[in-house]
C-alpha cells in the first residue's frame, strides 16, 4: 500500500507514463477535443481516489482503459459533467486539434464510415487492435470479455470491415498521415 | 486484403496525431496537480495528520492553478486538524471545524461579523465583479472568486507560517516583480497564457494570493490589483452574495436542505454546525456529510448488534440520498454527490462500510 508520499509518487509516474496514451485513447473516440480533456481528467481523477488500490505497474495501463472506456460510454451516453478540472487542457486541444486534411482523403472516410458501421464492441476490439497497439488478452482485460471472445471479434470485425471498404482501395500506406494544416500559434 | 493490409488502413484512419502532447504547452501538468489536489477518497487508516492541501502543494511547481482551479469535492473535503473526543458518526470536515459554542448556534449577524473580522476582506474594487464561489474561512484558508464576464480571479489565503513555502514555489513560475496591492507589499508571478498571480505579503496569520483566469491583459491585471481594496467586515458581508451561508444563516439554511432527508436517531438538527462563509455547494456537502455519517454510523451500530429492523431502517435511509435534492442540485456543480451515492452503494452492495469512507465524506 506505501505511504500517503508514496502513493502520490507513484500516481505521478502513472500519469507521465500513460498521459498520452489515455489521451490518445479518449481523442480518438469523442466528436470534440475539448470532451477527451474532460474523459482523460475524469479517468485519472479515479485512479487518484484510488491511488491506494491501484494495480502493479503491469497491468495499470489496462486498467486505465478500462476506466476510460466506462468514461467514455458515460460520455457519450450525455453523462460526463464538465469538472472543474482540466480546464486549460480542454483550451489547448480545443486550440491546436485541427481538421486534418489528410483525414478527408476517400480512403480514410471509408475506413473511418466503415468503422463507424461496425458494432460497437467489434469495433472497440478492433481500435484497440490497431489505435492502441493492445493483444487480445489485453483487450480482454480492457473490455471485460475473454480474449477468446476478443479474438473472434477481431476476426469478424476484420471481415466486415473487408466487406465494406473492399480490395479496390489501392496499396496501403500512402503518405497520409502528414499533418498539414495550419496550427495555431500556442497561446490565447 | 490480408489482415496486415487491412490494419494498416485502419491505422491510416487513425485520428489521433502523435506530436500532440508536445503542444499542449504543460496543461497536462496543470492537470495533474489540479487532480492530486482533490482529495483521494481511500486515505491511510492510520488517523495520523492528514497533509494539507498547500502542503502537498507547495512542492509542485506552478502549482497555484491546482489550488484555484479546483472548487469541487476538493474544496469540501478540507483536512481539519484532529479533534479528540469525538461521537461515533459525527462529522469532522471538511469546511470547518465544528467546535462547541460556534457555528449553527445562532448569533446571527454578529456571529458573521465575527468571523468576518477574522479573515483578511479584500474586494476587487472596479466595478461588474460579483463574487460567486466562496469556501473556507473557517480555518486559516479560504478562496473567493470574483467573476466579471469571460473574466474571473481568485483571491485564496493561507495560513501565514506557508507563506515561505509557496513563494519559493512561486520562484518556478517566473521571477517576482515586486507591487503593492490594499497596501500590502507583493509580488506579481508570470505564468504564461495571459495568466498572472500575486501574492501578498503576510498580514496577520494569513497571506493572499491573486490569480487571474488565463487571456489577461497585464494591462488588465495591473489595474485590477490597484482597485483592490481591504474593507471592514460589514462591508465585505455585504459583498458576499446572498446564497452564501454564513454563520448567522446556518440554522435557517440547514432545515431547508434536512427538509426531505431522514434524520438519523440520536441526530440534533439545531446542532448542525458548518462554520465560516460558504457558498450553497459547499454547505450543501457540510450538511449531507453530517447526516450521512451519521447513518452509515447507526447503519454499522444495527449491524454489529444484530438489530435488523435498525438496519433495514439505515439502510433506506442512505439509498434514499440517491433522492435528496439537495445532492441533485449540486450534481451539475461537482463530485460531493457522486462521492455520497458511491459509498452508500458500495456499503449496501458489499453489506460493509467501504475502507476509507471516513476521510471520504470528512466522518469522526
Amino acid at each position: 500500500m506505501g505511504s500517503g508520499t508514496e502513493q502520490e509518487d507513484r500516481f505521478r509516474r502513472v500519469y507521465a507514463g500513460n498521459f498520452e496514451a489515455l489521451l490518445a485513447y479518449a481523442l480518438r473516440r469523442v466528436d470534440q477535443p475539448a470532451d477527451a480533456a474532460d474523459v482523460v481528467a475524469e479517468t485519472f481523477l479515479v485512479a487518484w481516489r484510488r491511488s491506494r488500490e491501484l494495480p502493479p505497474d503491469d497491468e495499470i495501463k489496462l486498467w486505465l482503459y478500462g476506466v476510460a472506456r466506462r468514461v467514455l460510454a458515460n460520455h457519450h451516453r450525455g453523462g460526463v459533467r464538465r469538472e472543474r478540472l482540466g480546464e486549460r487542457l480542454r483550451q489547448r486541444l480545443t486550440a491546436i486539434v485541427t481538421r486534418d486534411p489528410g483525414s478527408e482523403v476517400p480512403q480514410r472516410l471509408a475506413v473511418q464510415d466503415a468503422l463507424s458501421r461496425l458494432p460497437e464492441t467489434d469495433r472497440e476490439v478492433l481500435t484497440l487492435t490497431v489505435w492502441e497497439g493492445l493483444q487480445p488478452r489485453e483487450i480482454a482485460e480492457v473490455v471485460g470479455a475473454s480474449a477468446a471472445a476478443v479474438r473472434t471479434r477481431l476476426s469478424r470485425a476484420r471481415s466486415r470491415m473487408r466487406e465494406m471498404i473492399g480490395d479496390d482501395l489501392g496499396p496501403p500506406g500512402h503518405v497520409l498521415d502528414v499533418l498539414t494544416a495550419i496550427v495555431p500559434e500556442e497561446g490565447r | 486484403m490480408t489482415d496486415k493490409h487491412l490494419d494498416r488502413q485502419v491505422r491510416d484512419a487513425d485520428p489521433y496525431r502523435p506530436d500532440l502532447v508536445a503542444r499542449l504547452g504543460g496543461a497536462e501538468q496543470q492537470l495533474l496537480e489540479e487532480i492530486m489536489s482533490t482529495p483521494k477518497l481511500d486515505v491511510v487508516e492510520n488517523p495520523a495528520p492528514r497533509r494539507g492541501l498547500p502542503r502537498r502543494l507547495a512542492g509542485a511547481v506552478a502549482a497555484a492553478a491546482a489550488v484555484t482551479a479546483v472548487i469541487g469535492v476538493a474544496a469540501v473535503l478540507r483536512d481539519q486538524p484532529g479533534d479528540g473526543g469525538a461521537t461515533p458518526g459525527a462529522w469532522s470536515g471538511p469546511l470547518g471545524l465544528p467546535s462547541a459554542g460556534t457555528g449553527g448556534a445562532g448569533g446571527g449577524y454578529e456571529l458573521d461579523l465575527k468571523a468576518a473580522e477574522e479573515h483578511p476582506r479584500l474586494l476587487v474594487g472596479q466595478s461588474g465583479w460579483k463574487i460567486t464561489t466562496v469556501y473556507g474561512f473557517a480555518a486559516a484558508e479560504g478562496t473567493i472568486e470574483f467573476v466579471n464576464g469571460k473574466r474571473s480571479i481568485q483571491m485564496n489565503w493561507y495560513a501565514a507560517d506557508q507563506y515561505d513555502s509557496y513563494y519559493k514555489d512561486r520562484l518556478e513560475v517566473s521571477k517576482p516583480e515586486p507591487t503593492t496591492v490594499a497596501g500590502t507589499e507583493a509580488s506579481v508571478f508570470t505564468y504564461g497564457g495571459g495568466d498572472w498571480a500575486a501574492m501578498l505579503k503576510p498580514a496577520g496569520s494569513t497571506f493572499v494570493e491573486l490569480r487571474t483566469s488565463s487571456g489577461w491583459q497585464r494591462s488588465e491585471f495591473d489595474a485590477l490589483l490597484a482597485s483592490v481594496k481591504r474593507v471592514d467586515a460589514k462591508a465585505f458581508l455585504a459583498a458576499l452574495p446572498a446564497e452564501v451561508v454564513t454563520p448567522g444563516k446556518v440554522r435557517e439554511e440547514a432545515a431547508k436542505v434536512l427538509a426531505d432527508m431522514p434524520i438519523p436517531p440520536g441526530f440534533d438538527v439545531s446542532a448542525v454546525n458548518v462554520d465560516g462563509a460558504n457558498s450553497p455547494y459547499h454547505f450543501g456537502a457540510a450538511v449531507t456529510g453530517q447526516v450521512t455519517c451519521s447513518w452509515i454510523a447507526e447503519w454499522s451500530r444495527a449491524k454489529d448488534a444484530g438489530d435488523k429492523e435498525a438496519l433495514g431502517r439505515a439502510a433506506a435511509a442512505l439509498q434514499s440520498s440517491h433522492q435528496w435534492k439537495v445532492l441533485k442540485d449540486m450534481n451539475a456543480e461537482g463530485d460531493w454527490p457522486e462521492a455520497i451515492w458511491d459509498t452508500v452503494d458500495q456499503m449496501i452492495k458489499k453489506n460493509k462500510a467501504p475502507e476509507g469512507y471516513r476521510e471520504g465524506l470528512g466522518c469522526q
